[in-house]
């Protein structure tokens, strides 16, 4: 079941990336006419929208550990974290690299240029809490949960208060063919459905080692 | 009217991985005085925090003068007082400002008259402006069962009381507890020193490898013999 | 709810008390506070025209980190002698508790301000137009400094490296709320001219009714997260 689901994440994320790089290719009006870096919006926004699904699969399932305290919450809850940590690393990666090219500077103070780093540094936080907390696992599980609703709640704000900066950023982007759209539209099911199984084999990884630690 | 101060229902805990209880019950009666005993990591101090409601059980319930700690914590915290090798009480505040604290924290009406009172029982009356930072290790431990006695709670908690107590100190410590289970009021207690912990408590009881393997009360067995075989039993385990 | 007030009362004087008895942070506070200031004000000598737009920032960074130090204290003197347990024993609401906590750290940050805000403004030279706007900002950024830090200190009360771990934790919180306090401040200030506001004068965008009230939520948000997971964060 599970290697039919990677092989299927797998066939899309690689026609999608064809199609973005053939048919799909952006060749729109930008600061440099040749230059490929518009195509880069094909990692880009998938990683956005996964990276900030994981946080929302995150408060969830911090939710479950307080109201149930299984361990299989706190299972997901790391192998979460972990996954949205890539997808926020690709996700300002790109950005910045597309900033360099278009825009000159590496980064620059604008709303979700600040968005997205300050979601990387959640990550980051979070997952160097669960490294340094000493004590029982209930307890790390429960402090763990409790910093991550407080982060959740901070998204929100983030995106609000961000907007107390001037916005450079393009606010949507319109897509002149077919193929295009579709690209964007594979690309973003095949990331998400990464980002899934990604998750499940992570945090099958963390309940075969917590069981390997019980014996 | 339930003489049942501690109903223990099957409680199990495990830190992580680790089995520290297993299944355990006990229920401890008005005026008995409990002296849990066994070697390091048998699971004494986490019975007793468990108690406490310090700690929560994985399984099992725990149920104080009726009430349970787990569902009905502000009750059944106010039914018990608690002390330790540590002293729980804050180094910079005076002997009254400490133990007025407290009264307010447990909603004690006449304080003043019951702090004062207590002063005299324990022996602490002419030190009341003093910090608590200058008292002595002995003095210190007055003054934790006065915190722990502040609320009249008919039950008295204590873990490892006897530490870092010399003989003197000790023998206060040892009055103290029999006045206090005179007076009705039940005792648990864990010590490593099983031979003065005998010498307050009405019934033993013994933990080994997260479980209960010999409950007893004093009365019914040679408190000779017991000594000589849990300290060669002691010997052998570690 | 008599007895909610006096147990918050009787912890809230307990803190102050042993703060005052012990001086453990509050002259710490200060002297940092102090230096984060001069430092600051040293590196503003190699911009031109920058005072009235590097003050409001030192007054920020001074705040949050003076802010720590009380925050880090908050639970650091309950772990002595254990006195942590004697309060979970007693019969109080851990809400409780984490109100009169939050209290204690918001009147230290207050003495901290009342001593900081003039060095500031001397070293700066700046000029306040609106002083009650100064305090209700300061007084805000307080709050927000203070809820979640006082959550985050019973989070790490028993970590080794507790103070770098609890800096972390407060800071990456705080961040989206430092961008309009800082762009309040720079107003009331006037390190931009009114008649720029809104309209995206150095970069910032907005009014300062809209950041006073963006202020007023985040704290609102916090205050109320904290008050209710505190009872999972003090639990061993």
């Amino acid at each position: 079941m599970r290697k039919i689901l990677l092989f299927i994440t797998l066939v899309l994320l690689l026609a999608s990336t064809w199609m973005a790089l053939t048919k799909g290719r952006i060749e729109g009006p930008s600061a440099n006419p040749c230059s490929p870096v518009r195509n880069i919006i094909y990692a880009h926004v998938p990683s956005s929208i996964c990276s900030l699904a994981c946080f929302t699969v995150l408060l969830v399932t911090a939710i479950g550990y307080l109201a149930t305290g299984n361990e299989s919450w706190d299972h997901v809850a790391a192998a979460t974290a972990e996954v949205g940590l890539i997808f926020a690393t690709v996700l300002n990666a790109t950005g910045m690299i597309f900033s360099r090219a278009e825009w000159g500077p590496w980064w620059t103070a604008s709303p979700r240029l600040i968005s997205s780093a300050i979601l990387w540094f959640l990550y980051v936080v979070y997952l160097i809490l669960r490294s340094s907390l000493p004590g029982s696992k209930q307890r790390r599980a429960r402090v763990c949960a409790v910093f991550a609703i407080i982060a959740f709640l901070d998204v929100p704000m983030v995106y609000i208060s961000a907007r107390y900066m001037q916005d450079i950023h393009q606010p949507s982007f319109t897509f002149d063919n077919p193929w295009q759209r579709g690209a964007f539209f594979m690309g973003m099911v095949s990331t998400m459905l990464l980002a899934a199984m990604l998750i499940w084999i992570k945090t099958d990884v963390l309940k075969i080692k917590s069981r390997l630690e019980a014996e | 009217m339930n003489d049942m101060v501690i109903n223990v229902k099957s409680v199990s805990k495990a830190f992580d991985t680790r089995n520290v209880l297993r299944d355990i019950a006990i229920d401890i009666d008005t005026g008995q005085a409990v002296l849990i005993c066994g070697i390091n990591g048998a699971g004494k101090t986490t019975l007793l925090r468990i108690i406490a409601g310090l700690l929560q059980p994985d399984i099992g319930s725990v149920k104080l003068c009726g009430y349970n700690i787990q569902k009905d914590p502000e009750k059944a915290k106010s039914q018990f007082g608690m002390i330790s090798h540590k002293s729980m009480v804050y180094p910079e505040l005076t002997v009254l400002e400490n133990l007025s604290f407290f009264a307010t924290l447990y909603g004690v009406k006449d304080s003043e008259t019951h702090i004062t009172e207590l002063l005299q029982d324990v022996g602490l009356s002419s030190y009341k402006y003093d910090t608590a930072s200058i008292l002595s290790r002995g003095l210190l431990q007055r003054l934790a069962i006065a915190r722990a006695l502040v609320h009249r709670p008919a039950l008295l908690l204590a873990d490892e009381p006897f530490t870092g107590l010399d003989a003197k100190a000790c023998h206060h410590l040892i009055t103290v507890l029999k006045e206090f289970t005179k007076n009705d009021g039940t005792i648990v207690m864990t010590t490593h020193d099983i031979d003065i912990g005998l010498q307050c408590c009405n019934r033993v009881v013994v933990l080994d490898k997260s479980n209960l393997i010999f409950d007893a009360k004093t009365g019914d067995i040679d408190k000779e013999r017991f000594l000589k075989d849990y300290i060669s039993y002691a010997r052998s385990e570690t | 709810m008599r007895y909610f007030w006096l147990s918050l009362k009787a912890i809230f004087i307990k803190d102050i008390v042993t703060e005052l008895r012990a001086k453990q942070v509050l002259p710490t506070m200060i002297v940092l506070g102090m230096l984060i200031v001069w430092v600051l004000r040293m590196a503003s000598e190699a911009v031109l025209q920058s005072e009235a737009v590097i003050g409001p920032v030192a007054l920020w960074i001074a705040f949050l980190f003076a802010g720590l130090l009380a925050q880090e204290r908050s639970f650091a003197t309950e772990q002595r002698q254990d006195c942590i347990y004697a309060l979970l024993l007693a019969p109080v609401d851990e809400g409780t508790i984490y109100l009169a906590k939050l209290f204690v750290n918001v009147v230290l940050l207050c003495i901290f301000e009342i001593i900081i805000v003039p060095v500031v403004i001397v070293a700066f030279r700046l000029n306040i137009n609106n002083w009650p706007a100064l305090i209700g900002v300061l007084l805000l950024g307080n709050i927000a400094i203070s809820s979640v830090g006082t959550l985050f200190s019973a989070i790490v009360q028993l970590s080794r490296a507790r103070g770098a771990l609890l800096s972390i934790l407060v800071l990456v919180i705080l961040m989206p709320m430092m961008i309009p306090a800082t762009f309040a401040l720079l107003l009331v200030f006037g390190a931009i001219p009114p008649e720029m506001t809104g309209t995206g004068a150095l970069a910032f965008v907005g009014t300062f009714g809209s950041a006073v009230g963006f202020m007023i939520a985040f704290d609102a948000v916090f205050v109320v997260a904290c008050w209710l997971l505190f009872g999972f964060a003090i639990k061993e």
